[in-house]
């Protein structure tokens, strides 16, 4: 019997589960993301009292290692907020803040390459202002900007095997243990790092494949 | 009784910081007329129609779109005050505003930038908002493209979808803001064509233009901008065949081959 048989392919249950909660933290983190960065995006560019708030926050969750915030979450604000309870939400919430803080800058990014004119073009025929953001600028930038936001996952996918540091059972957490428990990391971590290579390969290409979908359709691109 | 204008201006002015870039500029446009607007770069066009509805705030004057003013609502009591935004919004929709650089939205397709407004600023259904848009395309001569996106048409069919979009808002009056000249000479006849065909259906139309062969030709009259101001205005035989400020002689000149 190899040791890739001994102790990869046997214990392939344990490692698959493993892989399961790092999709799951990953993916709860990244819609969070979503919506955090959308948020902190638009009250720093349409709401002014809170414009400098928001800047700090973006400031600070981009200025921070994620190791540190990581353990900033899962430690700190249990004392000061009494939340979160379990370090499975912390891990997805340290991770979603810090990418909201990107994807706020990507989003405004996105909301100033609208040409004016589009905007202007809205206003001209008796839109809301609301109404030209919703079915003019945000499908918009959102056509602009899907390639960072897909890039924005897979950073999500890799510092993810850092909430291994605070017991979230993912597929980091899951191969150490393996590797404590024989002595053999050679072939576990080499498994374990093909297994985040295949994934950040497949969403790569997955969004690559949606985004170029798109843009042909539009036209916007060469086919 | 004597008619209300279509669209009044009154004493408009514009500043950027200390660039006047609109002096006092007032006049009529009656229904069903075509007013050409030339005059060099800078004498303030643009920014005069961009101010007729208002994606430009006036510095001071005012204007009147059917008698109603668009920076003012008189109340019960006859005090005037200033009109909300949101009322403003809604007014634009009776000025059909065509611009330069066209501005199709690029995910929706030609359809869908034709009904959008309806759909979401009249309360249409989809349905009839389709009906709507298929006629305004027709309009344009471009119903075979209704399913395409911007991107994939000529300058010419974008300018024209724009037109249509504008179209169907069913407005008082179309505002057009240099409408051929990104396009190419030989689209440029196309869109001007599509415009004279609304003319000729009686459309209220001022025309900021570079086209004097248009301004001559399907304008009831023409006026000549400088420096913000309007420096001579008169039917277009007049303003083309004897011009009476110096100015507008030597810009004309220009345009004569």
């Amino acid at each position: 019997m190899s040791n890739w048989e001994r102790l990869v392919w046997n214990q392939r249950e344990i490692l698959i589960k493993g892989l399961l909660v790092t999709i799951e933290v990953c993916l709860i983190a990244f819609a969070f993301a979503i919506v955090g960065g959308l948020i902190l995006c638009l009250v720093r560019m349409y709401v002014r009292p809170l414009r400098p708030l928001a800047i700090a926050l973006i400031e600070f969750f981009r200025a921070t290692p994620i190791f540190v915030q990581l353990m900033w979450v899962a430690y700190v604000w249990p004392e000061l907020f009494g939340w979160p309870n379990t370090f499975f939400t912390a891990g997805w919430l340290a991770l979603g803040l810090q990418s909201s803080g990107y994807l706020a800058e990507t989003f405004r990014a996105g909301i100033e390459a609208v040409p004016a004119g589009h905007r202007e073009a809205g206003y001209s025929v008796g839109m809301s202002p609301f109404q030209v953001f919703r079915r003019i600028v945000l499908p918009e930038t959102l056509l602009t900007v899907a390639p960072s936001i897909v890039n924005q996952f897979t950073v999500i996918v890799k510092s993810s095997t850092l909430i291994s540091v605070i017991t979230v059972p993912d597929l980091m957490l899951q191969a150490l243990k393996l590797v404590h428990v024989w002595f053999e990391p050679i072939e576990i971590l080499t498994a374990t790092a093909a297994a985040y290579i295949l994934f950040v390969f497949l969403v790569s290409a997955a969004g690559k494949a949606l985004a170029d979908f798109h843009r042909r359709r539009f036209g916007l691109a060469a086919a | 009784m004597v008619e209300v204008p279509a669209i009044r201006v009154v004493e408009l002015r514009k500043s950027f910081g200390t660039l006047d870039v609109l002096r006092g500029v007032s006049f009529d446009v009656h229904r069903g007329n075509v007013v050409s607007m030339i005059g060099a770069s800078g004498s303030g066009k643009s920014t005069l129609l961009r101010c007729i509805n208002r994606l430009e705030t006036p510095s001071a004057g005012e204007v009147y779109i059917d008698g109603e003013p668009m920076g003012a609502r008189v109340g019960a009591n006859g005090q005037s005050s200033a009109r909300p935004l949101v009322e403003i919004n809604r007014m634009r929709r009776d000025l059909g505003m065509v611009f330069q650089q066209f501005n199709l939205w690029p995910h929706m397709t030609v359809l869908g930038n034709v009904i959008e407004a309806p759909i979401r600023v009249r309360g249409m259904s989809r349905k009839d908002a389709r009906a709507l848009g298929e006629e305004c395309l027709a309009q344009v001569h471009l119903s075979e493209k209704s399913s395409e996106y911007p991107a994939r048409l000529s300058g010419g069919q974008q300018q024209r979808v724009a037109i249509a979009r504008a179209l169907a808002m069913r407005p008082k009056a179309m505002l057009f803001d240099e409408p051929t000249s990104s396009l190419d000479p030989e689209l440029t006849d196309e869109v001007l064509s599509v415009m004279r065909e609304l003319a000729g259906r009686g459309m209220t139309m001022i025309v900021v233009t570079h086209e004097m062969g248009f301004a001559r030709d399907a304008s009831d009259r023409v006026m000549f901008l400088h420096n913000g101001q309007i420096e001579e205005e008169g039917p277009p035989e007049q303003i083309f065949g004897a011009p009476r400020s110096e100015r507008c002689r030597q810009f004309l000149s220009k345009y004569r081959q």
